[in-house]
């Protein structure tokens, strides 16, 4: 044989045994894993407060799932155990949506997670969206995301637009007549303020201060809470996130400033890093958003039993049984559309109803979690437990009004 | 009265942390020409062993800061001793062992930061320890608040009379103004910029432990920390401790006054004040010419 005849013959050789070597497995073995992937603030502003609300609930729901043997795919014939595939997306909205690019286009993963936080998840909607990518919502809400109208977004957390109007329903029932209303100058303290103000107004609340703050850059609130309290308002009502609401109850304990209600949107609802730094005695009457308890359900008594198995630790009372229940949802979806493709999964979830641990789950024909199924929307620390205090049937307490004052510390 | 004493006196509380956590940085860099990126990380070591010592052990925050100056001007000292010291040896002027130093440090916080998480999670972590209110003339305080401004206060008076009374003092002040005459005067420079770096260290740990008193805490907390302190150091002079307290108090004050009529223009009035400031005086309150 001549050098050249022989060459070539190699060069088919090689050629053959790469075919052989990649492609053989997928067709003999097929898929073996589900690949998910999420940019995730694991550091940068955010990460602290990402670790406590949301965080650990995917953790745990990807290690339940495996522990299982994984999501039944009718397509594939079998359970595949998940891969979460997390990326450091140091609390910066731009490296999130490069990140959530990064994992469809590069690392071609089957499925992504969301972002922790209401920007950053309005970031990633759209470009999930613009790649046919379903994004089912975690952390953080948004009218403007209703508006966007984005077929492959599904909003899951609750937020101002069903929170605004419970809150000026509470209060009405109680009896407030004034309020201060204060938030973060981002789309989260923006859309809770314009949100709120209105049905107070409607309620018959006057808003006597209204007023935004820079995000994650204020230290000294006490000029705010001196104001408020100056003008005498009933309730003192903040669209803030965990570190701003530690903050604003530190230094209205500090100053002896106490309202009638007080109202924090983020942070309020965390066991630990809330009822437990200041002490239940210290927090009772403190209310914020959320809101759910080992009441609610079967369902989440057992996330909570759960929760404590994993991190012993209790899970935070606003998203936690959201993000479980989808996660829960989501995967009824998987099995029932027996496939990965995109299309027919988010198909599936459009429009199916399941079983999960806050009850029935589905969303309404704007995908946005239906209203019906949410757990409650404010609740409130009493004895301990933070109660549901919405009007209506979801109510696991009556509010506790007025707020009792700071008691007196070491 | 009792709106211009809220105005006030809480601006000098929250210039009193803004001076305490700038003026570890301000006597690194002013003396030892160490950039210390890292010098947040340090605040938040400070603070978690505090958090740690109080939720765990019940240890006073007080005694922890006691403990946290002994440990970190010690942890500063052997810090420079190894790492700093062999750079300015290796390094061929001062310019290139800023820039060395400045790499140096980004590391040094990675480092802290990581181990910090591994230790201690990525989790907020807080404590409410002396949230009491006092009275001062009808307007009211946090006792927590007014410790931190006492110590500040109180240990701008001994590095003061440290730097002015005593041979020690008088020695980083020459390393501070000509690092080459003063070694040529024979004084023992590698210790005065050791002992520098260590009082820096010190600093940044014990303004941690006041810190975690007062606002929540998690262990990727130092950067915000490490840019307030710039912030205060350019504003007051770069090198001067004197400086960083007028421009930490100054900063405070801006922002409790904005606070009152605005609170969403504060930053704005920060970077207002800090153009001010660099326009009419490139060289910071208190900094010296070139």
């Amino acid at each position: 044989m001549k050098i050249g005849a022989q060459f070539k013959f190699f060069k088919v050789v090689w050629c053959f045994l790469l075919v052989v070597i990649l492609f053989v497995p997928i067709c003999v073995f097929g898929k073996d894993k589900i690949v998910i992937g999420q940019a995730w603030p694991l550091s940068g502003p955010v990460a602290a407060a990402a670790k406590i609300s949301g965080g650990t609930i995917y953790e745990m729901w990807v290690k339940e799932v495996n522990k299982a043997g994984g999501i039944y795919v009718k397509e594939f014939g079998k359970k595949l155990p998940v891969e979460h595939k997390i990326y450091d997306n140091e609390s910066d909205i731009g490296k999130t949506t490069k990140l959530l690019e990064k994992l469809i286009l590069e690392d071609k993963v089957d499925f992504v997670l969301p972002p922790w936080g209401t920007a950053w998840l309005y970031a990633a909607a759209t470009i999930c969206n613009k790649y046919g990518y379903i994004l089912i919502g975690g952390p953080g809400g948004a009218a403007k995301l209703k508006e966007l109208d984005l077929p492959y977004f599904f909003q899951v957390l609750n937020f101002s637009e069903t929170q605004g109007p419970a809150l000026a329903q509470i209060y009405k029932e109680i009896g407030v007549k004034t309020a201060a209303v204060l938030h973060r100058g981002d789309l989260h303290g923006i859309e809770y303020g314009s949100a709120i103000a209105p049905h107070f107004k409607e309620a018959g609340i006057e808003v006597k201060m209204m007023k935004s703050f820079p995000p994650d850059a204020t230290k000294d609130f006490t000029p705010l809470l001196k104001e408020a309290k100056g003008l005498g308002v009933d309730a003192f009502v903040v669209a803030c996130y965990p570190h701003e609401t530690i903050a604003i109850t530190e230094q209205a304990i500090a100053t002896g400033i106490n309202f009638n209600a007080m109202w924090m949107s983020v942070g309020p609802y965390d066991p630990v890093i809330y009822r437990d730094t200041f002490g239940a005695s210290v927090v009772e009457g403190v209310m914020g958003g959320g809101a759910w308890n080992a009441k609610t359900s079967k369902g989440a008594a057992e996330l909570v039993r759960l929760h404590k198995e994993y991190f012993k630790a209790e899970p935070d009372y606003w998203g936690a049984l959201y993000y479980w229940s989808s996660l829960q949802h989501f995967q009824q979806a998987i099995e029932k559309a027996g496939t990965l493709n995109q299309k027919a999964v988010r198909d599936v979830l459009a429009t199916a109803k399941f079983q999960t641990a806050l009850g029935t789950y589905y969303y309404d024909k704007r995908r946005f979690l239906a209203k019906e199924c949410h757990p409650g929307e404010i609740g409130q620390w009493q004895k301990g437990v933070f109660e549901v205090v919405d009007v209506g049937p979801k109510r696991t307490a009556k509010p506790l009004y007025p707020k009792p004052s700071w008691p007196k510390k070491k | 009265m009792v709106t211009f004493l809220n105005i006030f006196i809480g601006g000098l509380l929250m210039g009193g942390i803004y001076a305490l956590v700038a003026a570890g940085l301000s006597i690194q860099y002013g003396v030892g020409r160490v950039l210390n990126i890292a010098h947040g990380e340090f605040l938040m070591v400070g603070a978690l062993i505090t958090w740690y010592l109080f939720t765990i052990y019940g240890i006073s925050p007080l005694i922890s800061l006691i403990l946290i100056a002994f440990v970190f001007f010690f942890f500063g000292f052997l810090l420079d001793r190894s790492l700093f010291s062999r750079l300015r040896n290796i390094s061929p002027s001062v310019a290139a062992f800023e820039a060395n130093s400045l790499m140096a440090c980004f590391g040094l916080q990675f480092v802290i930061q990581n181990i910090a998480i591994v230790i201690w999670g990525a989790e907020l972590k807080g404590f409410s320890y002396m949230a009491s209110p006092v009275n001062i003339l009808g307007a009211l305080f946090g006792a927590n608040r007014l410790i931190t401004l006492a110590y500040s206060l109180g240990i701008a008076g001994i590095f003061y009379l440290f730097l002015t009374k005593t041979r020690y003092g008088k020695a980083i002040r020459a390393a501070s103004q000509d690092i080459f005459a003063a070694n040529l005067m024979g004084i023992n420079i590698k210790f005065v910029l050791s002992l520098c770096f260590a009082f820096g260290a010190l600093l940044a740990g014990t303004a941690g432990a006041l810190i975690s008193m007062m606002y929540s805490i998690h262990t990727t907390m130092g950067m915000e920390y490490t840019v307030i302190a710039l912030i205060v150091i350019v504003l007051g002079g770069l090198g001067s401790i004197t400086g960083s307290m007028l421009g930490g108090l100054i900063l405070g004050i801006v922002g409790s006054i904005v606070s009152y009529l605005e609170p969403g223009l504060t930053l704005v009035a920060y970077y207002m004040l800090f153009m001010i400031l660099l326009l009419v005086r490139p060289t910071g309150l208190m900094g010296r010419g070139s």
